[in-house]
């Protein structure tokens, strides 16, 4: 014989209230008694009870009382039924349950006699398929784990009855004397876990705690998804959530458990504030430490809380059955995996939604929909980004022919390529400031596992193809005519920038080049103040600018020319720039003083800028062509289907504002060309000046190319003359894939290139001992020590001079004296010389008493100091100042990735439209 | 301005009036097409020579350095090798030291440190009235190196010893190679001959190929230097030393052929894989120009030919210049008249264009004759002679030759009796000036002579620009 009383308490939830109500009075097995508390709502909930329920069986508490407090002070009041056990079936005002749900309840418990607590199913309110729990469990740190998939749709897959760690308060159904004897809920958590904490000192006491799937609930989960604000407690739900969560585990478990726990939550809980922060959710990162320090400053409350509880049977029940009933630590893993797998597809790096399954509005799969009637090959192949790819890398491949294979890739501006990112690395890091870019290459190199080498050949024989898909990628938003798009991109990838850069070996050109759609791109949403895109766009300019530092001045005043142009109007225009342009000044601050003390320094590129690099007589019409002469530079005829079709769209009426602005910049890369390659014996050279007047170009042009289809369409004469302009745009290049690939790249870029340094001295010479390597250069000697190894990728530039001009001239005088000996006070055993060595100074070498000659041929030779040499003591480790830079550089550099990274989207509080739920008949 | 870039062709002209300015700024901008420079070197004194003279044994040994501007720094050593006592120091340039050693002296290294290196030059010469070594044998002390060429008769027509000094503190591997009248001489023994710091070897090349009657001797060290230096006694009569041959190259000036009566035999070896034409120019006291029926000589590849020149030059002082289409090395044998006649050899000399030095010279009176023969053989120039006396004495007054363009002109020297240095210094603006020395002394029985070419004197080396440059990486 049962009897059971309801306890609907309700607090501001007259939204749900009237149907939970009903539904509680509808119950196949009807109720005994029914008490409706109300905490003090301000929707008239205190009415809507009373109606209900009756004004007799209705109490009103204060505002602040909790759940538990509420159940309390029913229980005061209630009446004892005599002959019966009798059972609380506590609901909340969210929790509507099915009319069948007591009765399955109440039939489980006549088969389990020791079962002390029982909980129906809950699905969700709105979507009433989707499954919220069918009892819960928790893990070691104190999360929620209900074993479903988020928007999981109940189909009775998981139906049973199953023995659990706890139900929910919402529709528990429990014994009056469990309740009695376990003292109820604790009324210090006023919200959240109390549920956990009840089950728990239930089983505890040796009662079982059941889920009952056939007994169904729909429940809101008002409280938690913010849908009401609470006043029972104060702070953020997600804080307490997370404070009573450990506050319980803590109070529950076992002493040495208690230890270890703790020690785990800390970690746990550091980490994820890490994680949070990462994604861009602080106020969820601060509610993490929050909880945690809440719980663990008050180590007295605990404690209190701990004596309060039976540890004895608690210890017992932790030692044989609790154990299955948490989450198994796989769990996590699983869940990292979710995680990884939602930043990958775009949702976001966490999901945050807190404590229940929160229903997130999903995307749309529209884009997904593919035809279905093709092959995948055919699918993949028949796309013009695709097909302009593929054209432009066998383009490169071909005109590559010479350089594709070799032994160690060098030339022009690039140092022979040798070591690895670790090598790049350390010469970063280590004393001494090495240019910025060297960590950017270090950072590709980690990339291509570790192989510079292979970095390097990508990025710059790689150049031409990724600058096309580059620029046919980011012109997909401003540029819609496909058609377009597809001559840009080729055009734009076989400038003879392009081809100039990979003969002469232009690492930095190369990078710029590939980046400058880019920029383009992401110029447009900076300057329509997209906050991300801002830093995307510092981020990104940082590179280019590391790699060309006039990348940056040219950035700057376009940018400032936009904001004068168009920034007027929107809003956070200006301070997404300020983002974008400032990014590089604070991440490359230390070099950028550098380059501003020695302003020449700008106009180069990174690597070995040779005079004899450029074309110093440059040809005007070169310059007017955007042809910056040099190795691999074609005629100058080459571009002048790209000039024709631009000077030709200056003609139309439309879009002249997007045309003058592309010739602008046109005119403005000109100007700076001109100068730079008339500074050539300073070793500038036009290249990227050239880059960006082409873009300009080309973008102006693509704009107003959509016209052509039009004209097209059109027929007759129209037609004729549409075709003759599409002939002579894509004239140029094909043309210039037909040169480079007559041609072919045919150095200074060689990938013959053989290490300077002698395998003999590379091997022989112990710590700190180097070789002086000398160089016969149209009647100069050049020379330069190396320690140990060749020179890396941005040695080269910066190494200080190694001040031995006086001690060189002498031994190549053959002169005699000491000049040996100050070698062999600078450490130097080996003296290496390449090039075409000369007779005099083969005799001056072999003159030498000093020296002993290791081996001479044609066009290298080497001699070793027969003095014993004494390497300079080992350069400090770097100064503070530049450690402290570095760490800060790379806490910026995290900082900015993590602001341009896709974060989770900020999804607006929607007003729900809750659907109207017929009412049934009363019973 | 807004209006007309709304108009069509305004905007057209507006660009185009911009590209025609920019076209108009570079062609004005372009500079004018100059050619590569080639930096020129530097000149800076050298500061430390070593020199070995390889048998000074009865022989007089000078040493000089020619005057410093300044009041020197620095110290010359003279030590017989395998001593620790040094013979003398010297510590004054301009200062000619001489001294007859004994017999029984062996092999005699120099060093000179400071301002004392610069210019050094030290000779040997013997001289016997009897004997089968009868006559005057002469030779600079030269300085280690890794390469040497000597030509000259060979070991059938001469007792040729080969002198090797290793003076360094490293090892020296040293390679022999002979080219004979009839091709290379192909030998192991001549091959990986390892000289231990401070050895001294001869080395009869007789043991190394016993026919050729005519060769040139490369020796090459593949580790280390030696000093190296040839003795002929020639078969019939005379002594001297063979003078270091210029390296292989197109253009050979054989230089310093003196006034004296007697036969004149040249040599030209080609070392290389090729037979070649050698043309052949004598410049003598009033012209330079081809000698008739001696026009040119063909020369087998690697081997070595003699070809007579005594009726061409009759008895001129003269200079040869041997220019072919590939490498060769020149040599010439000149021999006295008398019933016992005397020999000496010239070679093909360098330039020397930052001045020369010969230290020991002597008085030309009755019986002896010291010659200078200078040539300017491609364009005039002008020379300034400086003797360096000996014991201390103020240096005399330099003088000044003027050598016409391709002309020869022979200088007796005159200065005091006991023997002098002579420093021969092109004055700047001359074109290449290539000489010679030669010693006579007339006896009853015949002519003894010694002869050597000008070698560019140790005063200066020449530096080219020096560049800290890291592109020196670069393949």
């Amino acid at each position: 014989m049962h009897s059971v009383t309801a306890i609907v308490v309700a607090h501001d939830g007259a939204r749900w209230l009237k149907e939970t109500l009903n539904a509680a009075l509808r119950q196949s097995r009807p109720l005994d008694r029914v008490v409706g508390v109300d905490n003090g709502s301000r929707d008239g909930g205190a009415k809507l009870v009373a109606e209900i329920f009756g004004a007799g069986n209705t109490l009103t508490l204060p505002r602040s009382t909790g759940f538990g407090e509420a159940v309390h002070a029913v229980l005061e009041r209630l009446p004892r039924v005599q002959n019966a056990t009798e059972w609380l079936w506590l609901l909340h005002d969210d929790c509507a349950p099915d009319i069948y749900a007591l009765e399955a309840l109440l039939r489980v418990a006549e088969h389990n006699p020791n079962a002390g607590i029982l909980g129906p199913k809950l699905r969700d309110w709105l979507d009433r398929r989707v499954l919220l729990e069918i009892g819960v469990t928790v893990n070691r740190s104190g999360r929620r784990d209900t074993g479903l998939e988020p928007r999981e749709y109940d189909q009775g897959q998981h139906d049973a009855v199953r023995e659990v760690l706890y139900v929910s308060t919402a529709g528990m159904l429990i014994r009056r004397d469990v309740w009695e004897q376990l003292g109820g809920l604790d009324v210090r958590l006023p919200l959240f876990r109390d549920d956990l904490d009840l089950c728990w000192r239930a089983r505890a006491a040796g009662h079982r705690v059941l889920a009952v799937s056939d007994a169904v609930a729909w429940h809101a989960e008002a409280a938690a998804r913010r849908r009401r604000r609470i006043t029972a407690t104060e702070g953020h739900p997600r804080r307490v959530d997370r404070r009573n969560a450990l506050f319980v585990i803590m109070s529950n478990l076992p002493f040495r458990a208690l230890v270890w726990s703790m020690i785990r939550n800390t970690v746990v809980s550091l980490v994820k504030t890490v994680m949070f922060l990462v994604a861009k959710q602080p106020a969820t990162a601060l509610d993490e430490v929050g909880a945690l320090g809440n719980v663990l400053f008050h180590p007295l409350r605990l404690r209190r809380a701990r004596k309060r509880r039976d540890q004895k049977a608690l210890r017992a029940l932790y030692q044989k059955g609790l154990r299955p009933l948490l989450t198994p630590p796989s769990a996590a893993f699983r869940r990292l995996a979710d995680m990884v797998q939602g930043y990958l597809v775009g949702r976001g790096p966490m999901d945050s939604s807190g404590r229940h399954h929160a229903i997130a509005p999903t995307e749309d799969d529209g884009d997904e929909l593919l035809n279905d009637d093709q092959g995948w090959i055919r699918r993949t192949f028949a796309r013009p980004g695709v097909l302009l790819a593929v054209a432009l890398t066998v383009v490169a491949l071909v005109a590559e022919r010479r350089i594709l294979a070799g032994d160690l890739l060098g030339g022009g501006a690039l140092v022979p390529v040798v070591g690895g990112a670790s090598d790049l690395y350390h010469l970063y890091t280590g004393p001494g400031w090495a240019p910025p870019y060297v960590i950017a290459v270090a950072g590709m190199s980690a990339l291509a596992l570790g192989k510079t080498w292979l970095a390097v050949y990508v990025l710059l024989l790689g150049c031409v193809p990724l600058a096309g898909v580059s620029a046919f990628l980011a012109t997909r938003r401003i540029i819609p005519y496909a058609p377009a798009r597809v001559w840009l991109a080729a055009t734009y990838a076989l400038l003879p920038v392009a081809t100039g850069a990979v003969a002469s070996g232009r690492l930095g050109t190369a990078v710029v080049l590939v980046l400058l759609p880019v920029y383009a791109a992401l110029a447009g949403r900076v300057v329509s103040g997209s906050r991300r895109a801002a830093w995307g766009f510092g981020i990104l300019l940082t590179v280019g600018t590391a790699f060309v530092p006039l990348v940056y001045p040219f950035a700057a005043l376009l940018g400032v020319l936009a904001l004068v142009g168009f920034g007027g109007f929107r809003r956070g225009t200006s301070l997404s720039l300020a983002i974008g342009l400032g990014v590089p000044l604070v991440l490359l601050g230390p070099w950028l003083l550098q380059l501003v003390r020695d302003p020449g320094r700008i106009l180069l590129e990174v690597g070995v800028n040779q005079a004899a690099l450029a074309d110093p007589r440059l040809s005007p019409e070169s310059l007017l062509m955007l042809n910056p002469g040099g190795p691999g530079a074609p005629p100058f005829w080459v571009t002048g289907g790209l000039a024709a079709v631009a000077l030709g769209a200056l003609l139309l009426r439309r879009h002249q504002m997007i045309v003058a602005v592309g010739w602008g910049v046109m005119i403005l890369g000109l100007l700076v060309a001109t100068v730079m390659s008339r500074l050539s014996l300073a070793g500038t050279w036009p290249g990227v000046p050239m880059a960006f007047a082409a873009t300009g170009l080309l973008v102006a042009s693509a704009l107003t190319a959509h016209r052509l289809g039009e004209f097209s369409r059109a027929g007759g004469a129209k037609r004729i003359g549409a075709l003759l302009i599409a002939a002579v745009a894509f004239a140029t290049p094909v043309a210039a894939a037909t040169l480079w690939i007559r041609t072919g790249v045919d150095g200074p870029l060689t990938h013959a290139a053989h290490d300077p340094l002698p395998p003999m001295a590379a091997v022989t010479a112990s710590e700190g001992e180097g070789t002086l390597l000398i160089r016969p250069d149209r009647g100069r000697l050049g020379y330069t020590v190396l320690r140990g190894r060749t020179l890396l990728i941005g040695e080269a530039e910066t190494q200080k001079p190694p001040g031995l001009d006086a001690a060189v001239a002498g031994l190549a005088s053959g002169r005699g004296g000491q000049d040996v000996k100050v070698l062999a006070g600078e450490g130097i055993e080996f003296v290496a010389v390449s090039g075409t060595i000369d007779d005099r100074l083969r005799r001056a070498l072999d003159s030498e008493p000093a020296l002993i000659r290791v081996s001479l041929s044609g066009n290298a030779g080497l001699w070793r100091l027969s003095t014993p040499v004494t390497p300079p003591s080992a350069a400090d480790d770097g100064d503070s100042t530049h450690r402290m830079w570095l760490w800060g550089q790379g806490v910026f550099v995290v900082l900015a990735l993590v602001f341009a990274a896709p974060g989770a989207r900020r999804t607006e509080v929607v007003e729900e439209e809750y659907a109207e739920v017929p009412v049934g008949v009363l019973v | 301005m807004r209006k007309l870039i709304e108009n069509r062709f305004g905007l057209l002209a507006l660009v185009v009036v911009a590209l025609v300015a920019i076209y108009g700024v570079a062609l004005a901008s372009r500079p004018p097409q100059v050619p590569a420079k080639i930096a020129d070197p530097r000149r800076v004194t050298v500061q430390a020579v070593s020199a070995v003279c390889p048998d000074p044994g009865g022989a007089t040994l000078s040493v000089v350095t020619p005057p410093a501007a300044q009041r020197a720094s620095g110290l010359a050593k003279v030590t017989e090798i395998g001593t620790d006592k040094p013979l003398t120091t010297r510590d004054v340039p301009g200062d000619l030291w001489q001294k007859e050693l004994d017999d029984k002296s062996k092999a005699v290294r120099i060093d000179a440190a400071g301002d004392m290196a610069a210019g050094l030059e030290a000779a040997q010469t013997s001289r016997a009235t009897s004997g089968a070594g009868r006559g005057l044998a002469g030779t600079r002390c030269v300085e280690p190196g890794a390469a040497a060429w000597f030509v000259g008769p060979g070991p059938a027509s001469a007792d040729t010893t080969l002198y090797l000094d290793n003076i360094d503190e490293a090892p020296a591997n040293v390679s022999i190679m002979l080219y004979a009248g009839e091709g290379p001489v192909l030998s192991d023994r001549g091959n990986g001959m390892v000289l231990r710091p401070g050895e001294h070897r001869e080395v009869d090349l007789k043991t190394l190929a016993p026919s050729p009657l005519v060769m040139a001797v490369s020796i090459t060290t593949a580790t280390g230097r030696v000093t190296a230096a040839i003795k002929e006694e020639v078969t019939g009569g005379g002594v001297d030393w063979l003078p270091l041959a210029a390296e292989p190259a197109k253009t050979v000036v054989v230089p310093g052929i003196p006034a004296v009566a007697g036969r004149r035999e040249l040599y030209v070896a080609v070392p290389g894989e090729e037979d070649t034409v050698v043309s052949v120019k004598a410049v003598l006291k009033d012209g330079s120009y081809a000698l008739k029926n001696r026009e040119s000589l063909d020369v087998p590849a690697g081997s070595t030919t003699t070809f007579d020149l005594s009726t061409g030059l009759t008895g001129q002082p003269a200079s040869l210049v041997l220019t072919a289409d590939r490498p060769i090395v020149a040599g010439l044998k000149i021999t006295g008249t008398g019933a016992k006649p005397d020999v000496a050899f010239t070679a093909g000399a360098p330039p020397i264009d930052i001045g020369s030095v010969v230290a020991d010279n002597r008085n030309s009176d009755k019986d002896h004759v010291t010659r200078l023969v200078l040539s300017a053989p491609f364009k005039a120039a002008k020379v300034r002679l400086q003797l360096l006396p000996r014991d201390g004495t103020p240096l005399p007054d330099p003088t000044e030759v003027d050598l016409p363009a391709a002309r020869t002109k022979e200088i007796k020297l005159t200065g005091p009796k006991g023997g002098f240095g002579v420093l021969v210094l092109p004055e700047p603006g001359s074109g290449p000036v290539y000489g010679g020395r030669s010693l006579e002394e007339s006896t009853k029985q015949g002519l003894l002579i010694t002869a050597q070419p000008l070698a560019l004197a140790r005063i200066w080396a020449l530096v080219p620009p020096v560049v800290p440059s890291p592109e020196v990486v670069l393949p």
